[in-house]
C-alpha cells in the first residue's frame, strides 16, 4: 500500500496491531466468564475440576461440559461470524445499513424454519440449522440476483430495496403461518429471539466448517473491499474486477450470515453496530476493520449472554434481547456523535 | 416571435400536465367506489345487489332485514369504511416522511415508528392483559413517544434525513426486542392474541376504531394541505431553504406531527399494515409522472391498496381468512420488485 | 376441605336446576358472573367456541358451528370427537369469519368464561361486550374453575336445559368408565403414599414447572392423592416458574408429567443434555400432562388411565 507518510503510518500499524491483541485477550477473559458464570453457581474449584478430571455423575460437571463449552464456542464462533459478515456486507454494498437483517437473510432463514416447522413437523434444533442455512443462502442470492439485474449491477440502493421487499414479503408469509399454526408459533417464537442457550456440541459441529471457510474467505476480501469503498470507476481504474470482488464477498456473506443464523437465530445488533466501531477506531481500511470487528463481536455477543443468563435467576434473557439493548443505544449514541465515515 | 412560441409551449405543458393530473385523479377515485362497492357486495352470506342498495337506504326508508342488515351495515360498510380511511392516512403518511426524509426507504414503517407502536399494544396485551379500544390508544401513545424520541435523540442542530433514518432503525430494533422478549414471557394465547394484532386486520373494524380516525383526517388533512405548499421550498434542498428560516423549520415539524399521526391513528385503528406507507407515494408518483406532487393521489392509493388487499385476503382462500397485513406485505413487495426490474430495463435507477 | 368439594356441588346442583325451573317454552341459563340469558324457546342452532364443543359433543348436543383456537387438527381438546356436518368458523385465536357465523343464524354462543383474565373464550375482541360476535347472539357458558370435574358437570347441567338425555347408555358408560379411572389413580396413589410428581412445560429456553394452583387437573390429581409439587416462585402469570436448564434439576421428584397439548414440547425436553439430571426422567418415569384441554369424561377416563399405568410403574423412592 503506498502511504503518503509511512513514518506514521507505521505507527499507526503497530499501534492497530497492539490494539488487535488487547481485544484477543479480552475475547478470552469473556469466554472465562462465559464458562465460569451461569444461572447456576458453580465455583472455580468445580469448574477447574470439570476440566481436568471429568465425572459423569457430577450435575456440575456435565453443566460445564453440556452446556456452557458448547454455548460459549457458539457464542465465540456466531460473534465473529456476525461481526465479519456486517462488516463485509457494509463494504460491499458500501451501505451503512447492511446487515444481515436488513438484507432479507434473517427472513429468508426464519421463513425456511417456519415452513419446516408448520410443514415438515420439524422439531429438532439441529435440524433448524440446515433450513436456516439454506433460506438465508437463497434469500441472499435472490435479493442479489434481482439487484443485479441491468446494466449498472447491484448498487447500494438496489440492494437495500430489494432486501427490504424480501424482507417484507417473506415476513408476511410467515406471518400466515404462524396465526393459523400455534403449534409452530410457540416452537418458533423462542428460536426468533436469538439465543446460545441449548445449542450442544452437534451444533457446534454442524456449523464450524460453514463457519471457518466463511472467516477465511471473510478476511481475505479485507483489499477488494478497500478498492470497493474508493468507488467503483476508481477501483476499475486500479485494475480490480469489481464484480467478482463483490461475488467473493457475497458469498462470504451468505455463508457467514447463514451459518450464524441457523446456529444463534436472528441475532439483529450485532452485524450492523460492530464494524461502524470499528470503523471508527480503525479508520476507513478494511483490511483492519475486518479482524476487529473479528474480535469485537463475539466480546459484544458473549458479554451480552453472560449478562442475560445471571440479569434475572433462576431464568434467563436471551442474547438476542441483550445484545438489542447494549448495542441499540450504543449504535443511536454512534449516529449522533459523529457523521458516520462515508462507505 | 420566438419567445412567444415558448410561452405557449409551456402553456401546453402546463394544460397537460395538469389533465394527466386531474385525468389520474378521477381514475383513482372512480376505481375507489368501484372497489367499495364490490366489498359492500362479496361476502359468504350471500346478498343481492338490490339488498345491499335496500340495506344502505334502511335506515331513512324504515325498510327493514334484520339479517342483511346485520351483513352489510354492522359487518361490510365499517369494514370497508376503515380500509379506506386507515389506507389514506397510511398513504399520507408515507409520503409526507419520504418526501421530507428524501428517501423511498423511509416510510413510517421502516424508521421506527410503527415498531414503537407495535412494541406498545404488545405491552398492553400482554403484561397489562388489555384488549379491544385501549390497546389502540396503547399503540397510539407508543407511535407518538417513539417519534418525539427519534426525533430528540436526531436533534443536533436541527435534523438531518440520515440521522432520523439511522436512529429511527435503531429503535426498531430496540421495540423489535421489547417484543421477542414480551413474547418468550407470555402465554401462548397472549401471543397469538399480539401477533393477530402486529400484522393488522380489519376483521375486527367496529365504529368506536372509526370515529377517532375520521375526526383526525377531518382536523390533520387541511392542515397538511397548508404545510405541503410550504414543502416545495423545502423540496429545493436545505441550503436554498434556509434563507426562508425559521418558516422552513416550522413547515418541517409541522409536516413531521402530522406524519406521525396519520400513521399513529391508523396503526391504532387496525394494527401495523405493511407496506401501504410504503407503496402508495411512488405508486401515485409514476401514475402522476411528473405532473404534481402526488400528495393527494398517494391517499387515494393507499386507500385503494388497503381496501383492494382486504378483499383478497378475505376472498382469495376459500376456507380461510387472511389478515390484510399479509397481503399488503406481499403486494407491496412484488410492486417493489417490478419496479426494480421496471427500472432496470429502463436503466434509470441509480 | 369439605367446603371447597361441598361449594361446587352446590354450584352444580343449581346449574342442573335453573333450566328446569324455568317455564316450560323458555330457556334461560345464568352464568358464573350473574349474567342470565332468556331466550323465547331451547335453542337448537348453536356455536360453540372449541372447549365448549368439546364439552358439549359427547354429552349429545351438537353444534351448527365451532370457533377454534388453532386448526382443528392441532385442538387436544376436540381430538377423536365426531364434527362432520359442523361448521368451522374460526381456526385461529380472536378470528371468526363474522359472515359464515352470520349465515348460521345461531340461537345462542356457548363459550368458557375465564375468571382470571376476565373474559369469554376467544378474548374481548371476539366476545367482549362490543363485539360483532355477540351481536349475533347472546354469549353464555362454564365457568373454568378449580377442577374438571366442576366444568364437566357445568356442561351436564348446561347440555340437559338444552335438551340432551343425560342417561343415554354411552354418556353413561363413558362417565363410568371415568369414575372407574378415577378409582384406579386414587387407589394407585394410595399404594405410593411417598410418591411425588413435577408438572413441566419444556422450552428450548428453560424448563416451566407448573403449579397445582392455576390448573384444574393438576388439582383434581392432588384431591385424589397424587403428591403433584408446587414451585415457589411462580412468575407473575400465575402459572409457571421458569428454570434455567442449568437448573433443571431444582425439583428432584419420582414421576415427571409432561404438557402434552403439543408433541413438540417431549422431543424439546429430550434434546436438552441437562434433561436427565433429573432423576425421573433419566430413570424413565415420564408421563403426559393432559394440559389445560380436559372437558369431558371420556377424554378424562384415557388420560387418568395412562397416569395410572405410569404412577404403578414409577418407583416411589426414587427421590427423597
Amino acid at each position: 500500500m503506498a502511504t503518503t507518510a509511512p513514518r506514521s503510518g507505521k505507527q499507526r500499524e503497530a499501534a492497530l496491531a497492539l490494539g488487535l491483541l488487547g481485544l484477543a485477550v479480552l475475547v478470552v477473559a469473556i469466554a472465562f466468564f462465559s464458562i465460569t458464570q451461569g444461572a447456576r453457581p458453580i465455583t472455580l474449584e468445580t469448574v477447574w475440576a470439570a476440566l481436568t478430571a471429568f465425572d459423569p455423575q457430577s450435575t456440575d460437571h456435565r453443566i460445564i461440559w453440556d452446556l456452557r463449552l458448547p454455548r460459549t464456542i457458539v457464542g465465540l464462533l456466531v460473534g465473529a461470524a456476525l461481526g465479519l459478515a456486517g462488516a463485509v456486507l457494509q463494504g460491499a454494498t458500501r451501505n451503512p445499513l447492511a446487515d444481515p437483517s436488513i438484507l432479507g437473510i434473517h427472513a429468508g432463514a426464519a421463513l425456511f424454519i417456519v415452513l419446516g416447522v408448520a410443514v415438515l413437523g420439524i422439531t429438532q434444533l439441529s435440524m433448524y440449522v440446515w433450513l436456516a442455512f439454506i433460506g438465508a443462502a437463497v434469500a441472499m442470492l435472490v435479493v442479489y440476483s434481482i439487484a443485479s439485474l441491468g446494466r449498472e449491477g447491484a448498487t447500494p440502493i438496489k440492494l437495500a430495496l430489494a432486501g427490504a421487499a424480501m424482507t417484507a414479503a417473506l415476513q408476511s408469509v410467515v406471518s400466515a403461518i404462524l396465526l393459523t399454526s400455534p403449534r409452530t408459533l410457540d416452537e418458533v417464537r423462542f428460536w426468533q429471539v436469538g439465543s446460545l442457550a441449548g445449542r450442544g456440541m452437534e451444533i457446534v459441529i454442524q456449523v464450524a466448517p460453514f463457519l471457518a471457510v466463511g472467516i477465511v474467505l471473510a478476511l481475505v476480501t479485507g483489499r477488494m473491499l478497500d478498492g470497493l469503498s474508493m468507488g467503483e470507476d476508481v477501483a476499475r481504474s486500479l485494475g480490480q474486477n469489481v464484480g467478482r470482488s463483490r461475488a467473493i464477498a457475497g458469498l462470504a456473506a451468505v455463508i457467514l450470515a447463514g451459518a450464524s443464523t441457523a446456529a444463534a437465530g436472528p441475532i439483529a445488533f450485532v452485524g450492523l453496530t460492530v464494524p461502524h466501531v470499528a470503523r471508527a477506531i480503525t479508520g476507513p481500511n478494511y483490511r483492519w476493520i475486518l479482524p476487529y470487528s473479528m474480535l469485537m463481536a463475539p466480546i459484544l455477543l458473549l458479554g451480552a449472554d453472560v449478562i442475560g443468563r445471571v440479569i434475572s435467576p433462576p431464568g434467563e434473557v436471551q442474547v438476542g434481547i441483550v445484545t438489542a439493548f447494549v448495542g441499540a443505544p450504543f449504535f443511536i449514541a454512534l449516529v449522533r456523535r459523529r457523521k458516520l465515515a462515508s462507505l | 416571435m420566438a419567445s412567444i412560441d415558448a410561452t405557449t409551449k409551456v402553456q401546453t405543458i402546463r394544460r397537460n400536465l395538469a389533465s394527466r393530473r386531474y385525468t389520474v385523479t378521477a381514475s383513482l377515485v372512480a376505481l375507489l367506489v368501484l372497489t367499495f362497492a364490490l366489498a359492500l357486495y362479496l361476502g359468504d352470506y350471500h346478498v343481492e345487489p338490490a339488498g345491499v342498495v335496500r340495506s344502505l337506504l334502511s335506515p331513512f326508508t324504515g325498510d327493514v332485514n334484520k339479517g342483511v342488515d346485520f351483513i352489510v351495515l354492522n359487518v361490510r360498510l365499517p369494514r370497508a369504511t376503515l380500509a379506506v380511511l386507515t389506507g389514506i392516512s397510511f398513504g399520507l403518511s408515507g409520503i409526507i416522511f419520504q418526501m421530507l426524509l428524501r428517501n423511498p426507504l423511509a416510510s413510517p414503517d421502516i424508521i421506527g415508528i410503527s415498531h414503537g407502536a407495535s412494541a406498545s399494544a404488545v405491552f398492553c396485551i400482554i403484561v397489562l392483559g388489555m384488549s379491544g379500544i385501549v390497546v389502540s390508544f396503547g399503540a397510539f401513545m407508543g407511535a407518538i413517544l417513539t417519534a418525539v424520541l427519534i426525533y430528540a435523540l436526531a436533534w443536533r442542530d436541527g435534523v438531518t434525513p440520515y440521522r432520523v433514518v439511522l436512529i429511527g432503525i435503531g429503535m426498531s430494533a430496540i421495540m423489535a426486542a421489547i417484543m421477542s422478549f414480551l413474547f418468550t414471557r407470555a402465554r401462548l394465547f397472549e401471543v397469538q392474541q399480539a401477533m393477530a394484532w402486529l400484522v393488522g386486520s380489519l376483521n375486527a373494524a367496529r365504529v368506536a376504531d372509526i370515529a377517532p380516525l375520521a375526526i383526525a383526517l377531518v382536523v390533520l388533512v387541511p392542515v397538511t394541505v397548508a404545510l405541503v405548499r410550504g414543502l416545495d421550498a423545502l423540496q429545493l434542498g436545505d441550503d436554498t431553504a434556509t434563507a426562508l428560516g425559521a418558516r422552513v423549520e416550522f413547515t418541517r415539524l409541522g409536516l413531521i406531527v402530522a406524519g406521525v399521526a396519520y400513521a399513529a391513528f391508523a396503526t391504532a385503528a387496525v394494527g401495523p399494515v405493511t407496506f401501504v406507507a410504503f407503496v402508495a407515494g411512488p405508486i401515485a408518483r409514476s401514475l402522476l409522472a411528473g405532473s404534481g406532487k402526488g400528495f393527494v393521489q398517494a391517499g387515494l392509493v393507499g386507500a385503494l391498496v388497503m381496501l383492494g388487499s382486504d378483499l383478497v385476503a378475505q376472498h382469495a382462500l376459500p376456507s380461510v381468512q387472511l389478515p390484510v397485513g399479509v397481503v399488503t406485505g406481499v403486494f407491496g413487495a412484488l410492486f417493489l420488485l417490478w419496479l426494480l426490474i421496471a427500472s432496470n430495463r429502463a436503466g434509470r435507477v441509480n | 376441605m369439605i367446603l371447597k368439594t361441598l361449594l361446587p356441588l352446590s354450584v352444580a346442583t343449581l346449574m342442573v336446576a335453573a333450566p328446569t325451573l324455568a317455564f316450560a317454552a323458555q330457556w334461560s341459563f345464568t352464568d358464573s358472573t350473574g349474567q342470565t340469558v332468556t331466550l323465547d324457546e331451547v335453542p337448537s342452532r348453536i356455536i360453540a367456541s372449541q372447549d365448549a364443543a368439546a364439552g358439549l359433543i359427547p354429552l349429545g348436543i351438537r353444534p351448527v358451528g365451532i370457533y377454534a383456537d388453532s386448526p382443528v387438527s392441532e385442538a387436544k381438546a376436540l381430538q377423536g370427537l365426531d364434527l362432520t356436518g359442523i361448521e368451522i368458523i374460526g381456526q385461529a385465536w380472536g378470528e371468526v369469519d363474522i359472515e359464515k357465523a352470520a349465515a348460521l343464524q345461531p340461537d345462542v354462543i356457548i363459550a368458557e368464561y375465564w375468571p382470571v383474565s376476565k373474559e369469554w373464550s376467544g378474548g374481548n375482541d371476539l366476545t367482549g361486550a362490543e363485539s360483532p360476535l355477540r351481536s349475533l347472539a347472546p354469549i353464555t357458558g362454564v365457568t373454568v374453575g378449580e377442577s374438571i370435574i366442576e366444568i364437566i358437570e357445568g356442561y351436564e347441567g348446561l347440555a340437559a336445559g338444552l335438551g340432551a338425555d343425560l342417561s343415554e347408555p354411552n354418556i353413561a358408560a363413558e362417565k363410568a368408565r371415568f369414575e372407574t379411572a378415577r378409582d384406579g389413580f386414587i387407589a394407585a396413589n394410595k399404594a405410593k403414599p411417598n410418591l411425588t410428581a413435577l408438572a413441566v412445560w419444556a422450552g428450548n429456553d428453560g424448563l416451566y414447572v407448573a403449579t397445582p394452583v392455576g390448573s384444574s387437573e393438576l388439582t383434581d390429581f392432588k384431591t385424589w392423592g397424587l403428591n403433584v409439587i408446587t414451585p415457589d416462585n411462580v412468575d407473575e402469570h400465575g402459572y409457571f416458574e421458569n428454570l434455567s436448564w442449568e437448573n433443571a434439576d431444582k425439583y428432584q421428584t419420582d414421576l415427571i408429567l409432561v404438557d402434552n397439548r403439543a408433541e413438540a414440547t417431549m422431543k424439546t425436553a429430550l434434546a436438552q443434555p441437562t434433561w436427565t439430571t433429573l432423576k425421573a426422567a433419566a430413570a424413565g418415569a415420564v408421563t403426559d400432562w393432559p394440559a389445560y384441554w380436559l372437558r369431558n369424561y371420556g377424554a378424562y377416563a384415557s388420560e387418568l388411565e395412562k397416569l395410572t399405568t405410569a404412577i404403578n410403574a414409577a418407583d416411589e423412592n426414587l427421590t427423597e
